[in-house]
């Protein structure tokens, strides 16, 4: 990872640096979620446990089932586009990123920039989901060349990535 | 001498319903193993305006004792405040105050 890979530059953006690796990572992320959240369509009871942690029940009192399907109705749909809208964005971006020595280049505008925020948190829930992480979760010993691991390693990444970000849009 | 003026019958009105319907609504996010700390903060500051000291608070609330108020209205309020916490991966339900 670069030391900064989010910077904030001139135009009230931000400069972005990824590694090659780290390009096609997110790359790979983006098309996974994507194609998870085509599976979604038309069923928000869906059994993926992903996508029941992505949109989760408003109402946990089971007398208020109908005020569950009255909201899921209401809300469901732009919560999925506005999941969508975000991948666009950072397939977009990525895409017209500009390759200089092994690593990628591109500029977000802070609009973009929240849009990377939102896909690098759900590609953490996705992940953190399948891999089913807890809160004690040690990630310290991880050993970089076993296959097993390499989801934990991207895990760890991903937070590592979205630390970053957050750090500049707070400042 | 009892007859046409005797005592009428009170009719109490529905006390509790009344009170049912007008009790506020709170919204309750929920500890996951996965996101960040730091995230949940900038979250709470962005939607609600809270200040970072109390964002903190409520996000060590939300980390130590697994849940924890974020905010309350009338239904409508709870659930859009539900619904903009969801978009940002946050787990959070309502439920009666």
């Amino acid at each position: 990872m670069a030391r900064a890979p989010f910077r904030p530059n001139r135009s009230d953006g931000f400069d972005v640096v990824l590694e090659a690796g780290e390009a096609a990572v997110l790359t790979r992320l983006c098309e996974e979620l994507t194609t998870l959240l085509s599976a979604d369509e038309g069923e928000p009871e869906a059994a993926d446990p992903v996508l029941e942690r992505l949109f989760p029940r408003a109402y946990l009192d089971p007398t208020e089932e109908n005020a569950e399907s009255d909201w899921q109705r209401l809300v469901h749909g732009d919560l999925l586009d506005g999941r969508r809208r975000a991948l666009a964005t950072v397939e977009g971006t990525l895409a017209g990123a500009e390759l200089r020595r092994n690593r990628f280049e591109l500029t977000l505008s802070e609009e973009q920039a929240l849009d990377w925020l939102a896909v690098l948190n759900d590609a953490r829930l996705a992940l953190g989901t399948r891999l089913e992480v807890t809160d004690d979760l040690d990630l310290s010993g991880l050993d970089p060349d076993d296959p097993d691991t390499a989801p934990f390693a991207v895990y760890w990444w991903l937070g590592v990535l979205e630390e970053r970000l957050i750090d500049v849009l707070s400042a | 001498m009892k007859g046409v003026l005797e005592t009428p019958t009170v009719v109490e009105p529905d006390v509790d319903e009344t009170v049912e319907t007008s009790r506020p609504w709170v919204v309750v996010v929920w500890n996951d193993p996965v996101n960040l700390m730091s995230y949940v903060v900038y979250v709470f500051q962005k939607l609600f305006g809270y200040p970072k000291e109390k964002a903190t608070k409520l996000m060590l609330d939300v980390h130590h004792k697994g849940k924890a108020a974020v905010s309350s209205g009338n239904r409508e309020q709870a659930e859009t405040d539900v619904a903009r916490l969801h978009a940002h991966g946050l787990w959070a339900t309502m439920e009666r105050d």
